[in-house]
Formats: C-alpha cells, sequence, structure tokens
C-alpha cells in the first residue's frame, strides 16, 4: 500500500481513513477459521453476477430460442461449458456456503442482542438466493426447467384466497410460457441483482455498526482483540480460493447435459429439482389429500417466520452452546429431519438401480432392440407405443411383464408389437429394467 | 478454535494483530489466493468474450442441381436453397448462383453479386454478356470486366461435380475492391 499511485492518491482523496475502516476493524477475541463463511458467501455473489453477465452475452430469453442459445453457448462458445458449470455449481456451492454460515451463527448464539437485525436481513437474503435459485433453473428452457417450474409455481397455487392470483402473476398468466420465461430472466438478472446488493450492503452496515460477535465466552472483558487485516483477510482469502478451485473443479468435471428441449404436451415427464430442494420434494410424497396444504405451503411458511424471528424466540441472552440444549437439540432435529428427507430422496433416486446389475444390462437390451422405435421414456422415442416412463409404477407385475415380452398379444390382445426373440436371461434383464422406470427413477430413464 | 487463546500471537501489546515478517506473509498469501481467483476466473471469462469474433463463417457444399443438364457455353441461373447460421439461429435462405459450362466439361461458378457495388446482374443471351443493372457493368462469360465501373472480374464460387451432381460452396465477397475479398 506504500506504492506511489497510492499515495498520490491518498493525498488528493484522503485515502487512508477508509482503508482503517476496511482493514483495521477489530475482531473480538482475534481472526479465525470459523468466521470466512460470511465471505465466503460474499464471493460467491460475485462468481455468480460475474459468470450470469457473461452468460447473458448469449442467452436468449424466449421459449423459441432459449434452448438453442444455451446448447450454443454449451457447444460453440470457447470455455461457454466451462463458464455455465461455473454458474450451476456456484449456485449449489452459495446455499452451502449460507448454510454453514447460519449454522455458525446460530451455534454461537450471535444472532442474539444486539445483533436481531442482522440476522433478520441475513434470512431474507437467504429467501433471495432462494429465488434466484429458482428462477435460474426455469432459463436453459429444457423439460426438467419446464415441468419443474410449473409444480413450483402450482404448489403457490395451493394458498388459499390467494394462492391462484400469485401463480398468476408469477406465470404472466393462465399457461407457462413466453410471458414466464420473460419474467423469470428479468426477475433473475435484473431485479433479484438489485435487491440483493441493497440487502449485502444493509447486513454489513448493521455488521460495522454492532461490530462482529466474537467468541462466545461470557468474560468479554478478557478477550484481546485483532483487527481484520492481515490475518482474518488472509483467512477469508484462501478459503475463497480454496472454494473457487472446488467449484471450478466440479464445472470442469461434470458436464451439465440439457434434457430435451421444453415440450408443454409431453406430461409423462418427471422433473427432480436441484438437490437443495430435494429434502422438500421428497417431503411432499408423504403428505396427501386434505393434507397437501400443509406441506406446501403452511410449514414452509411457518419454518421461514420462525427462522425470521428467531432471535425474538430464543431470548436467553447466554452464547456458549453448552448452555443452551434446548435450542441446541431443536436446532439439531431440524437438520437431522431436512438431511434425513434428503438422504432418502437421493437413496431413492440413485442407489436402487446401481445395485442391480441386471438392469443396465436390461437397458442394453432395451436399446439393441430398437425399442425405443415405437416407445417413449421421459420425451426420448417414438410415440406410436406405450409411453414407458412411469410404466414400473403402473404395471409394476413381473410375472405380467416376462409373459408380454414372450408374447405380446397373449397378454394385451390386438397389441402389434412383435415378438422378439429374447433369451431367458434378456428377457429376465429387461424385465428389471422396466420394473425400474417409475417417479423417482427417472434419472435412469 | 483458535480465537481462544491464539498462541500464534506474539505475547504482549494488548492489540494481537501480527507484525513484521508474519504480517508480510498473511498479504503475500492473500495476493496469491486472489490472483488464482483472478486468472482462474479471467481466461473463461475471455474467452467466452472472444470467441466469436474468431469464429469464421462455416460454408457448406450445397447441391445445386443436375451438371449434365447443364447447356455448354450457355450460362444458366441455378437456385438453391441453403442454411444460413446466426448464432443458435438457423435460417434457409434462397440463393442464385451463375454457372457456366466450359467447353471442357467443367464448370464454373459465379457469385451472382456485381463486384462493383452488390447488385444482382443477369445475362442478357443477345448481346452474349453479363450486364448489371445498377451503374452498367459488363462482363464477358468468364467474368471478365468488359465495361462500366466494375473493379475486379466475377467473383468465382469454389464447385465440385460428385455423383454427376453440382456442388457448390456459397460465399460473400466485399465490394469495390480491386481483388477478391471473402466476408
Amino acid at each position: 500500500m506504500s506504492s506511489r499511485l497510492y499515495e498520490w492518491l491518498d493525498s488528493r482523496l484522503n485515502l487512508k481513513p477508509v482503508q482503517r475502516t476496511l482493514l483495521d476493524e477489530p475482531i473480538p477475541g482475534g481472526a479465525s477459521w470459523i468466521y470466512v463463511f460470511g465471505s465466503a458467501t460474499l464471493f460467491l455473489f460475485v462468481l455468480q453476477a460475474a459468470t450470469g453477465m457473461f452468460l447473458a452475452l448469449y442467452y436468449a430469453p424466449t421459449p423459441d430460442h432459449a434452448y438453442d442459445s444455451v446448447r450454443f453457448i454449451e457447444t460453440e462458445i470457447t470455455l461457454g461449458w466451462f463458464v455455465r458449470g461455473l454458474h450451476h455449481w456456484g449456485a449449489s456451492a452459495m446455499v452451502v456456503a449460507i448454510g454453514l454460515h447460519m449454522l455458525q451463527t446460530f451455534l454461537y448464539g450471535a444472532y442474539k442482542s444486539p445483533r436481531e437485525v442482522m440476522w433478520m436481513v441475513g434470512v431474507v437474503l437467504f429467501l433471495i438466493v432462494m429465488t434466484f435459485a429458482f428462477t435460474g433453473y426455469l432459463l436453459p428452457w429444457d423439460q426438467t426447467a419446464y415441468w419443474a417450474t410449473q409444480i413450483g409455481i402450482n404448489m403457490v397455487g395451493t394458498v388459499p384466497l390467494i394462492g391462484d392470483f400469485i401463480s398468476r402473476v408469477l406465470r404472466g398468466g393462465e399457461m407457462l410460457g413466453a410471458l414466464t420465461l420473460s419474467r423469470f430472466f428479468a426477475i433473475h438478472v435484473l431485479f433479484l441483482p438489485a435487491i440483493l446488493i441493497g440487502g449485502i450492503a444493509l447486513h454489513l452496515f448493521v455488521l460495522r455498526r454492532v461490530g462482529p460477535a466474537g467468541p462466545w465466552t461470557d468474560d468479554r472483558a478478557s478477550l484481546g482483540s485483532e483487527t481484520f487485516a492481515p490475518r482474518q483477510v488472509y483467512m477469508d482469502a484462501v478459503v475463497i480460493a480454496g472454494v473457487f478451485l472446488v467449484v471450478a473443479t466440479l464445472a470442469f468435471s461434470i458436464p451439465l447435459p440439457l434434457t430435451d428441449k421444453a415440450n408443454p404436451s409431453d406430461t409423462s415427464f418427471v422433473p427432480v429439482p436441484e438437490w437443495y430442494f430435494l429434502f422438500y420434494y421428497e417431503l411432499l410424497k408423504y403428505v396427501h389429500g386434505p393434507l397437501e396444504p400443509l406441506a406446501t405451503w403452511v410449514l414452509p411458511l411457518c419454518v421461514i417466520l420462525i427462522m425470521l424471528f428467531w432471535p425474538f424466540i430464543d431470548r436467553n441472552p447466554v452464547r456458549n452452546p453448552i448452555r443452551r440444549p434446548v435450542v441446541l437439540g431443536s436446532g439439531l432435529l431440524f437438520l437431522l429431519v431436512v438431511f434425513g428427507l434428503l438422504g432418502i430422496s437421493i437413496k431413492n433416486l440413485y442407489a436402487v438401480p446401481r445395485t442391480d446389475p441386471a438392469v443396465a444390462r436390461g437397458k442394453a437390451v432395451y436399446a439393441q432392440f430398437g425399442c425405443v422405435g415405437c416407445h417413449r421414456i421421459h420425451g426420448e422415442g417414438g410415440a406410436v407405443a406405450p409411453d414407458l416412463s412411469l410404466i414400473g409404477e403402473t404395471r409394476p407385475d413381473r410375472a405380467w411383464h416376462l409373459k408380454h415380452f414372450r408374447d405380446p398379444q397373449s397378454v394385451s390382445p390386438g397389441s402389434f408389437m412383435p415378438k422378439f426373440p429374447l433369451t431367458d436371461q434378456q428377457l429376465n434383464d429387461l424385465t428389471s429394467y422396466v420394473l425400474t422406470l417409475k417417479r423417482t427413477n427417472e434419472k435412469q430413464g | 478454535m483458535s480465537q481462544h487463546g491464539d498462541l500464534d500471537h506474539q505475547p504482549g501489546g494488548g492489540f494481537s494483530t501480527p507484525v513484521g515478517s508474519r504480517r508480510t506473509f498473511f498479504q503475500w498469501v492473500t495476493v496469491a489466493a486472489a490472483a488464482v481467483v483472478g486468472v482462474g476466473l479471467a481466461i473463461p471469462l475471455l474467452s467466452a468474450l472472444i470467441s466469436p469474433a474468431f469464429t469464421r463463417r462455416r460454408h457448406a457444399w450445397v447441391d445445386v442441381g443436375a451438371a449434365d443438364k447443364l447447356p455448354a457455353g450457355q450460362p444458366t441461373q441455378l437456385d438453391h436453397v441453403t442454411t444460413i447460421r446466426d448464432g443458435w439461429l438457423e435460417a434457409k435462405s434462397h440463393k442464385a448462383v451463375w454457372a457456366v459450362k466450359q467447353p471442357q466439361g467443367d464448370v464454373k461458378v459465379f457469385s451472382p453479386i456485381c463486384t462493383h457495388l452488390g447488385c444482382g446482374y443477369r445475362w442478357d443471351d443477345t448481346e452474349k454478356k453479363f450486364l448489371c443493372p445498377c451503374h452498367g457493368s459488363s462482363y464477358d462469360m468468364n467474368g471478365q470486366v468488359l465495361g462500366g465501373p466494375a473493379p475486379r472480374p466475377l467473383d468465382t464460387l469454389p464447385s465440385k461435380v460428385e455423383g454427376g451432381r453440382l456442388l457448390v460452396m456459397y460465399k460473400d465477397f466485399k465490394s469495390g475492391l480491386s481483388h477478391s475479398v471473402e466476408l
């Protein structure tokens, strides 16, 4: 900072007080690796903003061109696939960073007086980020995007009195279409960033007014303190570089294939939400009938309100987690439920087919005999024969399938499906495969 | 957790902000970390930005008709449909080319655009020359300038005959120059 340029600027702009404000903020108890999550989240926001701007160079927010323009980014633009990967994995990393940031704040009791406002602004920022995730998911305009958004908006529609109105506003009318895509795009790239930047500024403003919380000890007087620079800056920088390398590695090594272009008439497609909405997706499977609104909006609303007003619900001034067993226990229970549901969901999605090699062989038989010429699985294949996307659910009877593959007309009179010369092994494998075609197994389809 | 009684710190002095060579080390690592992120982001983002500037238009061979049906020594206008790629857009466009079958049997194909200012020209069968209606440029059957303001002969397009079909690679050229420059 002793460069001549800096001196020259400082003599005119009086920069030293600014530098002191930015870098010499005292941290009670000194710098720590546990304080890095806020900075990591802020970095990830900058990463999303930067990669998003460059994706916007090529993206076209209309149903005619959205899908093709994303494919163009993937295939025609140098490192376009990598920029899109950074944006995709950056979003996931941001959810993780926010989760850890909130967990640290919760564990340290840092939301307590005088930092209630900072916590509340933080919860609003979290909700804005979730809205980013929801609006961004539609933009590639592939089948997953279209149907996941359809479901999300329909869930909003279950709210009594105002639900129908809100879902119409979200869609820009009756149907999910051109108006939905253009408003999701505008919200994602213009409205939300503006709101989020304001919220971040407020969050940091409150931080600077009340100061960092520091460790949970009651003996505040004995705490030394250390300035933000250089050691906390160094820790933040190291973690940020680490986060970037992880996101870049994921973007580099895991391709993000688009599913088929959105097809509103193909109702057989069953979308899977992003992993951070999976726990909720799993929860909805267990709640049916009159209780459904409970899961689609009552529970989420309650959780959001409890989160938002948490500093006023937990009014105990003690910060040491060991002396807050009830609060820590309820926090732990909440996490167990969320991660339990997430675990079950991931298991349902991926575990079963991997364990049975017959399924993979059956899939090969399906390809080998050209079944795809007539049958369709999740939008792929011909439309002259029944859609098999959910056949494992609608017809789970193994014996029926074995008999049907041997002689289709014997169980399905009038069927024009030919008798294929399948060996017993192939019969069994093919049957194992089609039985996996269920709502929760579409990734295998 | 390091904030409880941190051992890294020099004892005494109230504020435990590091000084001297330790301070330099932290600053150095911070700059290195920033450089990793900066370079790691700049490369993909700038590549994505400038990538289209280096993409040449791809030209494909287009079938414009049967080669043996062309009358020898008689310029013929051949219409065809070509696919024009504009970013992620693909549009079909009607294009015409002038084909002249040479006495030896090979075919010479001209761009249908006058080299002067880019008008479309036509073949005048009575005068036996290509005439441009805009400013009166005229060319002979081999594309050489006979008169008018045309600065260079007609532009020839790559062509070949495969399986009796005439294939042409359609291109555009800059007008007004004394030599042929592809767009």
